[in-house]
């Protein structure tokens, strides 16, 4: 095997693990606060997609999409803040018998709403941003301008992330919310309003995956659908609710799809993420960085 | 006690007679399943509904049948077989369609043809050209659309006449992508003695395919087919410029989707120098029919019709002659009346006739390639590369 090849394979696994990182990420922290599984997450990627596509073609103009994308990611941030206000809040408040079961459900309903509407607002068709920046080289990967802007926007999104969650006031009242809900109420801190501000968080990383990712990978109803589908797999592998298992999970997944797909066969590129993930779970069910829950 | 019995009659009477017109008005329904949303390729499944409704209307102008108008039933099948199969179920059997058209994707129509057959109701390929649809021999099936031995055979001879050396097929793993890669291996052999084929198959899903992209460019080819359908279609072209494949390496398109408004908007520099397989140029003379859409089209949408239009078109007017025909809007009658007589298409007469292997039930449109030599470059003006006797440009490869 050409080693120069193989180096292409592994910088190309690396560069699109960080983007799944970031896909990943979102699902992640809105569980570790909200102990729910939002189901819609894929569709605040497409509205992000959307939005930056909207914004560049319309308002700021192709070459200003260095604007549209903090636009882009702020507008579903507060898209995510209205969705928790309004459609999830309730569960949390009024003592819901099913708690899990109605997230769900209403998450899922948001799929289908979201997806459905992006189809009557935006027709069926596929859209691309034009070009963010031009073709460069990352060692010895040939790559294109989008997919190097994606891959420093996701590494500037996550060390801000990062930040946010170890540096700062709110990021230990999150993290608190995080270890225990009830505790962290004993501290008066509100936990409704930090769950709306999870919320608003968690989509508004998928929300940036889209924007950043627009041009490589097109804009349309059910783009969202790989990023649901890859970040949950990451989760489980990466360990559920683990901020550092995101990112080794979406690392881990991006070159071993590379290089299954590469020796083995591209038709069942998403078996071996697959194959990995029921490894894991036979092996170590809490995945790679996930902690056993602990009971009282 | 007779008088009224004959009040009664006569009341019953004129029931019957008020109601005998609004039967005769009762519609003839034709079904169009085609992709309206992904995973399938929407904008073909658009393009197929507009030269529908343009066809509807033209019927209904005469009216078929007594003066009855024609009503289309739209369904979205998604580009899946499992969405395709509830839609016609549909079709079938809550709105008791006459015929299907808009059938575009392969695996689609290969599922929904056995439930064709299973109803009765005769269903019409639009632009899935998979050998097996036409090959399985079922009598409710029909196609106007080329088959994918044809399209093989056309990108052969033009790999042969350009003296390709190392070929290139990236195909997605649906019914479409996996039979033609197939059929090219198959026919590479004996067509393009000495040559060499390299053949990758992706999951249809799968959004990167860069690592199989810098596997083919460091094989060095000298052509890459791509076999995408939709997203996937697009995702190879930009992928492949990225990673410095085009536009240095030739690369066909295995369909007519760079034809498409929306091509350059969505590729921009990217999409130069490809080529692309189509079944109808501005430049061909068309039947009077097909030159009278052609008219009209252009009137009403501000551009050239492109060939998903046209066959919708024809697909629908051909169903309302072969209803004229049956004189009935019985599905045998209907299958009957398309075998035994002629019909005029878009660019020339159709005709079904129940021949060998893939010739079933089946006509052909003819085939080139073309080329994009320019950004922006209108389909109009795209040279024709291939075959010979078309050939309006040589096929321009950027050093």
């Amino acid at each position: 095997m050409d080693l120069y090849l193989l180096s292409q394979y592994l910088l190309s696994g690396l560069v699109i693990g960080i983007i799944y990182s970031l896909m990943a990420l979102g699902i992640t922290f809105i569980y570790s606060i909200m102990k729910m599984i939002n189901w819609s997450m894929g569709e605040f990627y497409m509205i992000g997609s959307y939005v930056q596509y909207f914004l560049v073609a319309s308002v700021v103009g192709w070459s200003r999409w260095y604007l549209a994308l903090p636009l882009a990611i702020a507008s579903v941030f507060l898209l995510g803040l209205v969705v928790q206000r309004w459609l999830l809040r309730p569960m949390y408040v009024g003592g819901v018998e099913r708690r899990d079961e109605y997230a769900t459900v209403m998450t899922i309903a948001l799929m289908v709403l979201f997806r459905n509407l992006a189809v009557v607002l935006g027709g069926p068709n596929q859209y691309s941003p034009r070009d963010y920046a031009k073709p460069t080289m990352l060692l010895t990967l040939p790559l294109s301008g989008n997919r190097f802007v994606a891959l420093v926007g996701a590494l500037l999104l996550l060390a801000l992330f990062y930040l946010l969650v170890t540096r700062t006031w709110v990021g230990r009242a999150l993290r608190g919310a995080a270890q225990n809900r009830v505790g962290i109420q004993t501290a008066g801190i509100d936990v409704l309003r930090l769950d709306m501000l999870a919320f608003g968080v968690g989509v508004a990383l998928a929300a940036a995956a889209g924007a950043l990712l627009a041009p490589d990978f097109l804009v349309y109803p059910e783009n969202g659908a790989i990023s649901t589908f890859k970040g949950f797999e990451i989760i489980v592998i990466g360990g559920l609710g683990s901020i550092l298992g995101s990112v080794v999970g979406g690392l881990l997944l991006g070159v071993i799809e590379a290089l299954g797909s590469v020796f083995i066969s591209p038709a069942y590129k998403d078996l071996y993420g697959f194959v990995l993930l029921i490894a894991l779970l036979v092996l170590r069910p809490t995945g790679l960085f996930g902690e056993r829950e602990r009971t009282v | 006690m007779s008088r009224r019995l004959t009040i009664v009659g006569l009341a019953l009477l004129a029931l019957a007679l008020a109601a005998a017109p609004a039967l005769a008005q009762k519609p003839v329904k034709i079904g169009v399943l085609t992709p309206l949303s992904p995973p399938g390729d929407p904008a073909a499944g658009q393009l197929i509904l507009r030269g529908a409704k343009m066809g509807a209307d033209e019927v209904n102008a005469k009216g078929i049948l007594g003066g009855r108008k024609v009503e289309l039933v739209v369904e979205d099948d998604a580009g899946t077989p499992e969405k395709g199969a509830a839609g016609f179920r549909k079709l079938a059997t809550q709105d008791g369609v006459v015929a299907v058209i808009g059938q575009f994707h392969s695996s689609v129509a290969l599922a929904v043809q056995d439930l064709a057959e299973q109803f009765k109701v005769p269903i019409f390929a639009t632009q899935a050209s998979a050998r097996a649809f036409s090959e399985k021999h079922l009598n409710y099936s029909f196609r106007t659309h080329v088959i994918d031995t044809d399209r093989v055979q056309l990108w052969n001879r033009w790999i042969k006449e350009k003296g390709f050396k190392k070929v290139a097929l990236l195909a997605e793993n649906t019914d479409y992508g996996v039979g033609l890669v197939e059929d090219t291996k198959k026919l590479f052999p004996t067509m393009v003695p000495g040559a060499e084929l390299k053949t990758i198959v992706f999951d249809r899903a799968v959004v990167d395919l860069t690592p199989q992209l810098l596997e083919i460019k460091s094989w060095k080819p000298d052509v890459v087919i791509n076999i995408g359908v939709g997203t996937p279609a697009y995702l190879i072209i930009k992928q492949a410029a990225d990673v410095g494949l085009l536009p240095g390496t030739p690369m066909l398109v295995s369909y007519d989707m760079p034809a498409r408004a929306e091509y350059w908007k969505n590729l921009g520099e990217k999409g130069n120098f490809v080529s692309f397989l189509v079944y109808y140029h501005p430049t061909m003379k068309l039947t009077p029919r097909g030159e009278a859409f052609r008219a009209k089209y252009r009137e009403q949408f501000k551009e050239d019709p492109v060939y998903a239009s046209l066959n919708g078109y024809a697909q629908v007017v051909l169903i309302a002659d072969a209803l004229e025909a049956a004189k009935s809007d019985n599905s045998d009658a209907l299958v009957k009346a398309l075998l035994a007589n002629k019909f005029q298409g878009w660019n020339a007469t159709i005709s079904f006739s129940r021949g060998d292997g893939p010739y079933w039930q089946q006509w052909t449109p003819p085939m080139l390639l073309m080329q994009y030599t320019k950004v922006d470059m209108p389909f109009t003006e795209a040279k024709i590369v291939f075959p010979a006797e078309f050939k309006t440009g040589d096929l321009v490869v950027p050093k």
